[in-house]
């Protein structure tokens, strides 16, 4: 009895020895939100980099004076983001500031991990919702609310066809004429009779014009032109079979690779051993690639750029409600994107040291910026007032303004499904897609014979269902707008 | 005798055909198991231009040390690396073999009274566990390991599997004479782990510490999870970590060709399989020093008595 006594002590002297701890903690914690400087941790995506404490330091002189705050930027190397991220979030870790994205960040926010900031936009962010294009505010709200800063840059996705510019010249082909995917025959042809170390078509899906529910793969979409209400199959439409039958036709010519369907191989740019690839451009897209290529790249649209959900959702810094002071965080996004000094220096590092600047601001790297200080400049904000490098046009942010108000809203921006109701069709549906899309959409196999099956199964597997449940949901939205 | 050999063969020897086909059996097994190694040796020995051309390839057009220049190249990186990782893997380790035999000693001597209770305790975590959010949380904001070595350590030291399985060697083949003699002598308890259960009980702890230490070497998740300082990556994590980050660009081509300059860093085929040998390598080189024991701890959930 005694000894079961003892054991008992023991074990309650543990317990309550482990509360205080905990206790303790969050007591220390709830300092610092009035007079002491706060410490903003901001967590982003990017390998990290040595001198990042070094560039931070002169953030930190820099906005203490303007804000009473500091921060400290921890970076996540980019394989570990999804998953390091997600365990953050869930376990309720306190930070302040995360970069997220797409649909981590829709899915984060309808669970309450991020802080409405559409009140702080009007106060703390005032400058800052002023600076911003409104069709990316719009566009990220989840249920009606902003939960995050978008990166302002462009707004639209335009999908473009990019050819290698020597070959083009050297078979002196019209690209002006390239509209849609049968226009390549001619030159697909050309190439594969005379270029034998090219590859006609880096491996890509083909082109299809719709607004997709999910993504490419799931057949929910609604077309961008014609009955934009009506959620569809559009692997029942006679356009999607006319385009695999074009894909189809080019995979026998031997235009794509055999192992098109199954293959991981990215294309990268600097290996020029391809003709024509698919990819999404942005203003002088073709610049950036040609410099990273070090060949020539010119790009021909698809289709006319358009404003979707993943194209407002592409970098979006969100406050976290594990956030111990919320304000302070919204005031340093808010000097973020507005205060070009600032901006420049979490982006480029510090003059003279990371690069150096002429009279024109215009600024050249040193070799410090690539070795001790390279981050990613669309994840962290602002665009616009960012310095121009030497070879980057003059009125560049000018034509991403020009991109950005040329382009058509896509029908289901700001629409989120919420997919709880039909869970497991659509885990029955995406293991169906994923077998048969690559598929088809590279051209691997004939669509006379397996689009029809495909459609079959899917069928089977509910996805009427699904169609119905996306459909009331979407009119549901739409009413509210 | 000699010349009956055909008719009355030694009966502890295998029949000549019976021992070629298991000869060759046992060779091609080897061979499939070094193999997949050799060809790692020389991919990382090809030049990238083959690679990018021809494909892995068993004989490449052309050799190349460049990979192990790459290498060389990132040396500051990489020793620390190989630090993090010999310190996590010889320390935790050590703390490992000693918290598991300590545990499993206690629970396996009649004399302790609440050896079923702890017993039970060690072994509900092989059926149910916390799952990984609760543990995140333990470690970062309880014990606040976030970002120090001690979180590469700690969450591996003990593990229920191990216990059970030292429980059940001490029960076998400690005999609880021995144990009781030594009492009688007048040693302690300390005493009679150290001197008598210790050195007793050297094969089953040896594989332990062999398991302990694979475990520890090859462990990269919980940098994973706990790690964001560049200085405390282990060698394991920093692999991961390139090959995430080439699946990343691939999947991710829009933002790769954006902003090249970001990824243009990160290694080509060939320096990711130098490093794998690099990683390999101690590995590699420290089995033969536990193999003795280990053939002998195999035994160990067989019946000895």
């Amino acid at each position: 009895m005694k000894k079961k006594l003892g054991f008992l002590l023991a074990l309650f002297v543990v317990i309550g020895f482990i509360l205080t701890a905990c206790g303790d903690e969050e007591s220390t914690a709830d300092n610092g939100s009035d007079g002491e400087t706060y410490e903003i941790k901001w967590y982003t995506v990017g390998t990290p980099q040595p001198d990042t404490e070094k560039v931070f330091e002169e953030v930190n002189d820099y906005i203490k004076d303007k804000i009473n705050a500091t921060v400290k930027m921890t970076q996540i190397d980019w394989g570990d983001w999804d998953q390091k991220s997600q365990v953050m979030i869930n376990s309720g870790e306190p930070f302040d500031i995360i970069f997220t994205n797409g649909t981590n960040y829709i899915q984060n926010a309808q669970k309450g991990a991020f802080v409405a900031i559409d009140d702080m936009l009007d106060e703390e962010g005032k400058e800052l919702k002023e600076e911003i294009n409104p069709t990316l505010l719009e566009g990220i709200k989840v249920d009606g609310k902003i939960y995050g800063v978008p990166s302002n840059k462009e707004a639209a996705r335009q999908t473009v066809y990019s050819f290698n510019k020597r070959l083009v010249d050297k078979y002196d082909f019209d690209l002006s004429k390239v509209k849609r995917l049968e226009d390549l025959e001619p030159m697909l042809k050309v190439i594969k009779e005379n270029e034998p170390n090219i590859t006609p078509m880096a491996t890509f899906n083909a082109y299809l014009p719709y607004d997709y529910i999910f993504n490419n793969e799931m057949p929910f979409a609604i077309p961008f032109e014609g009955n934009t209400d009506e959620v569809i199959n559009h692997f029942e439409s006679d356009l999607t079979m006319e385009t695999y039958k074009t894909m189809h036709q080019y995979f026998n010519a031997g235009y794509l690779k055999q192992d098109a369907a199954t293959s991981k191989d990215s294309w990268p740019m600097d290996v020029e051993n391809w003709f024509v690839r698919m990819g999404d451009t942005q203003p002088y897209a073709d610049l950036v690639w040609s410099r990273a290529a070090k060949y020539e790249i010119v790009s021909v649209p698809a289709e006319q750029p358009v404003t979707i959900n993943d194209s407002v959702s592409g970098a979006i810094q969100a406050i976290s409600t594990t956030s111990d002071n919320p304000e302070k965080a919204m005031e340093f996004l808010n000097l973020l994107n507005t205060d070009p000094y600032l901006r420049n220096l979490v982006d480029k590092g510090i003059e003279d040291v990371h690069y150096t600047k002429n009279e024109d601001d215009v600024i050249e790297d040193l070799p410090a910026r690539i070795e001790r200080y390279n981050v990613p400049t669309y994840s962290l904000g602002n665009h616009f007032i960012l310095y121009l490098y030497e070879n980057d046009p003059k009125d560049k942010w000018e034509k991403f303004q020009e991109f950005n108000d040329s382009a058509m809203e896509a029908p289901t921006l700001g629409f989120h499904f919420n997919s709880d109701p039909i869970r497991t069709e659509l885990a029955a549906i995406t293991n169906i897609s994923n077998e048969f899309y690559p598929a088809l959409a590279t051209g691997s196999v004939d669509p006379e014979e397996y689009l029809p099956k495909f459609n079959k199964k899917l069928k089977e597997a509910g996805l009427d269902k699904v169609i119905q449940e996306i459909q009331s949901q979407f009119d549901e939205w739409k009413a509210t707008e | 005798m000699k010349t009956m050999g055909k008719k009355y063969r030694d009966p502890q020897r295998l029949h000549p055909v019976v021992n070629i086909i298991v000869t060759v059996l046992l060779g091609i097994l080897a061979i499939a198991c070094i193999f997949p190694f050799i060809y790692v040796v020389i991919i990382s020995l090809t030049s990238e231009q083959s690679i990018v051309k021809n494909g892995f390839q068993l004989i490449p057009e052309a050799w190349s040390s460049d990979a192990y220049q790459y290498l060389w190249s990132m040396r500051g990186q990489l020793f620390r690396s190989y630090g993090v990782s010999i310190f996590v893997t010889v320390v935790g380790t050590a703390i490992s073999v000693l918290m598991i035999t300590f545990y499993a000693y206690a629970i396996s001597r009649p004399q302790f009274q609440y050896r079923r209770f702890f017993t039970m305790l060690a072994f509900f975590t092989m059926l149910f566990s916390g799952g990984l959010v609760p543990m995140y949380i333990v470690v970062t904001q309880f014990l606040e390991l976030k970002d120090t070595v001690w979180a590469l350590i700690l969450p591996l030291t003990m593990n229920a599997f191990y216990i059970i399985i030292m429980r059940t060697f001490f029960m076998k083949s400690v005999s609880e004479s021995i144990l009781e003699s030594a009492r009688i002598d007048g040693a302690s308890e300390w005493r009679i782990f150290f001197q008598i259960i210790f050195p007793l009980s050297l094969p089953g702890i040896a594989t332990i510490a062999l398991f302990s230490t694979l475990g520890y070497w090859n462990d990269w998740f919980q940098a994973l999870l706990y790690i964001n300082d560049p200085n405390l990556v282990p060698l394991q994590s920093l692999l991961m970590k390139i090959e995430a980050n080439l699946e990343f660009m691939r999947e991710n081509m829009d933002v790769a060709n954006m902003q090249q300059s970001l990824f243009s860093t990160i290694p080509q085929e060939s320096a990711k399989m130098a490093m794998v040998v690099i990683a390999t390598l101690p590995i590699a080189v420290s089995y033969p020093f536990f193999q003795k024991y280990f053939i002998s701890g195999l035994t160990i959930g067989g019946v000895k008595e």
